[in-house]
C-alpha cells in the first residue's frame, strides 16, 4: 500500500466579460463527481486573477471555458502569467465554443488540449486523470 | 461486413425508444376525443383575434402580415454592424435586431482597462451616441422596426437622442427593446452589474417613458429565450418568464401607470426547441395564459393589452457542433413550429451558432429558411392549423397546466424578486442544466452527430468560421479614448450632475431625461451607469477599478 493519495485539484473559470457559464459549471460538477477537487473561480476573472488562484489553491489543472470567440485574445495572456508564475507544469485545458481550426492555435500558444461543444464529459474527465497524478499526501 | 450486417439489423427494427416529449411530458401512442373531452370552444380556444387567442392574436395572421424576419446580429465596431445590417436588409429581413458586446452589457465603455479582449465580442460595441450614430448611418430610424437586445436604458436612450438629433417625431419610432436585466443574472451577465433595486427601477423607467413619449414601441421584451437554453423545460420556461414578466407588470403599477397603458407594449421572446409539437403547444399555451393574467388578475379591459405578443428565437442550444451543416435541417423544423404556432417575429439561427458568428452564407441560409416557409410551403395560408388536434390540445393544456402550477410556486414565494433573492431560480436551472447533460451522456436523448450516427473527427469539416477584423477593437478603443479627450467637459460634467441629482430624487424619478441629454453632451456607458451606480451605493465601476472622472466626492 502506497501513501494515501490526495485528489486531484482543478481550477476553472471564464476569463474575461463573458458570464455563459452553464458548460463550465457542469464541468464543476462532473469533475467533483468524478473524484476532484475543484475551485469555480466564476464570472468576470482575469488572467491575474486565475494565476493567483492557482497559487494559492495549488491546483494541477487549469480549465478556461470561452464562448464568444474571446479564446484567441486571453489565451496568450493566461500562458504568459503561468510561465512567469513557474506553473507551466500545470496541466491548461480549454472547453466552449471554439472553431475546429483555432484548436490548433490554441495547442501551439500552451493549451494542450481543447474539448468543444459535444464532448462527452467522461472524455474530459478520462483525459485528466491519463495526464496528472493525484499529488502524494 | 459482418459488423455493417448487424448495423443494418439494427437500424431496421429501430423505434420510438423515449416516448416523452424534449422536456420529459410522457405521451400516448395516439390521442382520441376522450382526450378532450372537456375542451369548450369558446372559452378555451376562441377564433384568432377573440380572448383567450389560443389560436392567434389577430384574426388573419400571416394574411395580414408575414411574420417579421429579423436576424439578431452586431460584432466588431458600430461601423461593422452597420454594414451586416445593411447587408441583411438587401436580402429581405423585415426588421433589424441587435446586440451589444459583453463590455457594454456590462456597463463598462470600450476603454475600460480589462475589456480589450472582449470588445466587439457577443455583440456590438456600443458606448456613446456617437456609436449609435455609426451604426445607424443610412438608416432611416422613422420608417424601420429596430429590435435592440439591451438590458439597460443607455441603448435605447441613445437611439432616442440619435433620432432627436436627426429631427425625428420619436413619437413615430417603432422597435423594441429587450429590457429584461431580471433575467440577465441568469443568462451571460454577472449580478453585480445588474444591482436587483437599481435595474428593476431602471426597467421601469423605460416602460414609463416609453408609454407616455415612444408610445409605438415595446418597452420589453421578456427573455424566456434565454432562460430555455440552460436546459429547463417548456414548462419551466413560460413560468419562469411569466414571473419576470409580472415583476415588470407591478412595478410599472407601482409606479402609477394604468395597466392599458402599457401592457400592449409588452412581448415576449421565446424559444422554438427541437420537440417539434411540444414548442406549438408551448407558445399557444403561453398565448392562452397571458390573457387569463391579464384579463382576470390585472382587469385590464384593452383586448390589445390581453395579447401574448411573441418573438421566437429557435434554440441555440439544440444545434450541435458536429456535422453542423445539418443544424440547417434543425433550425427548419424549429422554425416551422415557431409559424405554426403564430409568432410575430423570428430569427432563425445560422446553422454555424454553436461553432462561431455566422458568416454571410450561413445568415443567408438562416434569412431563406424563412422564405422558404413563407413563401413555398404555404403554412402561413391558414390561421393556427393544429388547432383542434387532439394531441396538440392535450399538450397545450398539460404545458398550461404545469407552467400555471410552477407560477404558483413562485407567487407563492413573493415572486419573481423574492425567487431571485433566495436564489430559487439559480437551484432550479443548475439541477435541470445537469439533468439535461446526463440525459444526453446517458444516451436517453438522442443527438444526432454528439452521441449516435457521429462521424470521426477527421472527417469534420471546418465551418470557415466569421472572424472581425483583427482590428475592430483597438480602433473601436482609439474612437472612445478620442471622443473622451475631445469634447466639451464642462457640458459633460453638467450633464452627468443632472444625472447624479435626478438619481437622489427617489425610487419614481425617470431617468431617462437626464440619461437622454448625458449622451447628447457626449457622456458615455459606464460615466452614466456609473453615476447612477454611485447614488444608489454601488462602485462607479461594476468590476471596482475605474474611478468617477467626474466624482464630486
Amino acid at each position: 500500500m502506497g501513501a494515501p493519495q490526495k485528489k486531484i485539484k482543478v481550477l476553472l473559470s471564464k476569463v474575461g466579460f463573458d458570464g455563459h457559464d452553464r458548460g463550465v459549471k457542469i464541468i464543476a460538477t462532473v469533475l467533483r463527481d468524478a473524484g476532484m477537487e475543484v475551485v469555480y473561480l466564476g464570472k468576470h476573472q482575469t488572467s491575474e486573477s486565475i494565476i493567483t488562484a492557482a497559487l494559492q489553491e495549488d491546483v494541477e489543472v487549469i480549465g478556461i471555458s470561452y464562448l464568444a470567440g474571446q479564446h484567441l485574445n486571453y489565451t496568450p495572456q493566461v500562458v504568459k502569467m503561468m510561465k512567469r508564475s513557474k506553473l507551466s507544469k500545470v496541466l491548461l485545458v480549454a472547453g466552449g465554443v471554439i472553431p475546429r481550426e483555432d484548436i490548433p492555435k490554441l495547442k501551439e500558444m500552451g493549451i494542450a488540449e481543447v474539448f468543444p461543444p459535444g464532448t462527452p464529459t467522461s472524455q474530459i474527465v478520462n483525459y485528466i486523470k491519463g495526464k496528472v497524478q493525484p499529488p502524494k499526501e | 461486413m459482418s459488423s455493417e450486417i448487424e448495423k443494418l439489423t439494427e437500424a431496421y427494427l429501430e423505434r420510438v425508444k423515449r416516448p416523452k416529449t424534449w422536456s420529459g411530458i410522457p405521451v400516448k401512442e395516439m390521442y382520441t376525443p376522450d382526450d378532450v373531452k372537456g375542451l369548450d370552444y369558446q372559452r378555451d380556444l376562441g377564433n384568432a383575434g377573440d380572448y383567450p387567442f389560443t389560436r392567434g392574436i389577430y384574426p388573419d395572421m400571416y394574411r395580414g402580415r408575414f411574420w417579421t424576419t429579423r436576424e439578431v446580429c452586431g460584432f466588431g465596431t458600430p461601423a461593422d454592424t452597420n454594414k451586416w445590417l445593411k447587408f441583411q436588409m438587401g436580402e429581405g429581413v423585415g426588421g433589424l435586431n441587435v446586440i451589444f458586446d459583453l463590455p457594454s452589457e456590462t456597463g463598462v465603455d470600450s476603454d475600460h482597462p480589462l475589456a480589450a479582449g472582449d470588445v466587439g465580442l457577443g455583440g456590438v460595441a456600443m458606448c456613446s451616441i456617437k456609436d449609435m450614430d455609426e451604426m445607424t448611418e443610412g438608416i432611416p430610424l422613422d420608417k424601420v422596426s429596430f429590435s435592440l437586445i439591451s438590458a439597460d436604458p443607455v441603448t435605447l436612450a441613445a437611439y432616442i437622442a440619435v433620432a432627436q438629433n436627426r429631427g425625428i417625431d420619436i413619437s413615430t419610432l417603432m422597435g423594441t427593446i429587450q429590457n429584461e436585466p431580471l433575467h440577465s443574472r441568469y443568462c451571460a451577465a454577472d449580478p453585480s452589474c445588474y444591482p436587483l433595486d437599481l435595474s428593476y427601477k431602471l426597467a421601469i423607467d423605460i416602460i414609463e417613458y416609453c408609454a407616455r413619449y415612444v408610445p409605438r414601441w415595446v418597452t420589453g421584451n421578456v427573455n424566456l429565450y434565454n432562460l430555455r437554453e440552460t436546459g429547463i423545460t417548456a414548462a419551466q420556461e413560460i413560468a419562469f418568464g411569466f414571473a419576470f414578466a409580472i415583476a415588470h407588470v407591478d412595478g410599472a403599477l407601482k409606479r402609477g401607470l394604468k395597466i392599458d397603458e402599457f401592457a400592449n407594449r409588452r412581448a415576449f421572446y421565446c424559444s422554438a426547441h427541437i420537440d417539434f409539437f411540444e414548442e406549438i403547444a408551448k407558445l399557444r399555451a403561453a398565448r392562452r395564459m397571458w390573457a387569463k393574467i391579464m384579463k382576470e388578475k390585472y382587469h385590464a379591459q384593452d383586448p390589445k393589452s390581453w395579447k401574448f405578443r411573441f418573438a421566437v428565437h429557435t434554440a441555440g442550444s439544440s444545434l450541435v457542433y458536429q456535422q453542423p451543416l445539418n443544424n440547417i435541417i434543425r433550425v427548419a423544423y424549429e422554425a416551422l413550429a415557431a409559424v405554426l404556432a403564430g409568432a410575430q417575429s423570428l430569427h432563425a439561427c445560422s446553422f454555424d451558432e454553436p461553432v462561431a458568428l455566422p458568416t454571410k452564407e450561413s445568415q443567408r441560409i438562416a434569412v431563406r429558411t424563412q422564405q422558404i416557409l413563407a413563401y413555398e410551403t404555404g403554412v402561413g395560408n391558414v390561421v393556427d392549423p393544429l388547432g383542434g388536434s387532439y394531441y396538440v390540445e392535450t399538450l397545450t393544456n398539460k404545458i398550461e397546466e404545469e407552467a400555471t402550477r410552477i407560477l404558483g410556486e413562485i407567487e407563492n414565494m413573493g415572486g419573481a424578486l423574492e425567487a431571485i433573492r433566495t436564489q430559487w431560480f439559480d437551484r432550479e436551472i443548475d439541477a435541470a442544466s445537469i439533468r439535461y447533460q446526463k440525459e444526453v451522456e446517458g444516451g436517453e436523448r438522442i443527438m444526432v452527430g454528439v452521441n449516435a450516427f457521429t462521424v470521426p473527427a477527421e472527417e469534420e469539416s471546418p465551418v470557415g468560421a466569421h472572424q472581425i477584423h483583427p482590428e475592430s477593437a483597438q480602433l473601436q478603443i482609439d474612437k472612445v479614448k478620442n471622443l473622451k479627450a475631445t469634447r466639451d467637459q464642462n457640458k459633460v460634467r453638467l450633464a452627468l450632475e443632472q444625472l447624479r441629482q435626478d438619481s437622489g430624487k427617489g425610487e419614481s424619478f425617470n431617468l431617462m431625461p437626464a440619461i437622454i441629454e448625458a449622451l447628447k453632451a457626449y457622456a458615455t456607458r459606464s460615466e452614466i451607469l456609473g453615476t447612477i451606480r454611485e447614488v444608489y451605493g454601488y462602485p462607479y465601476d461594476p468590476l471596482g477599478v475605474v474611478k468617477s472622472p467626474f466624482s464630486t466626492h
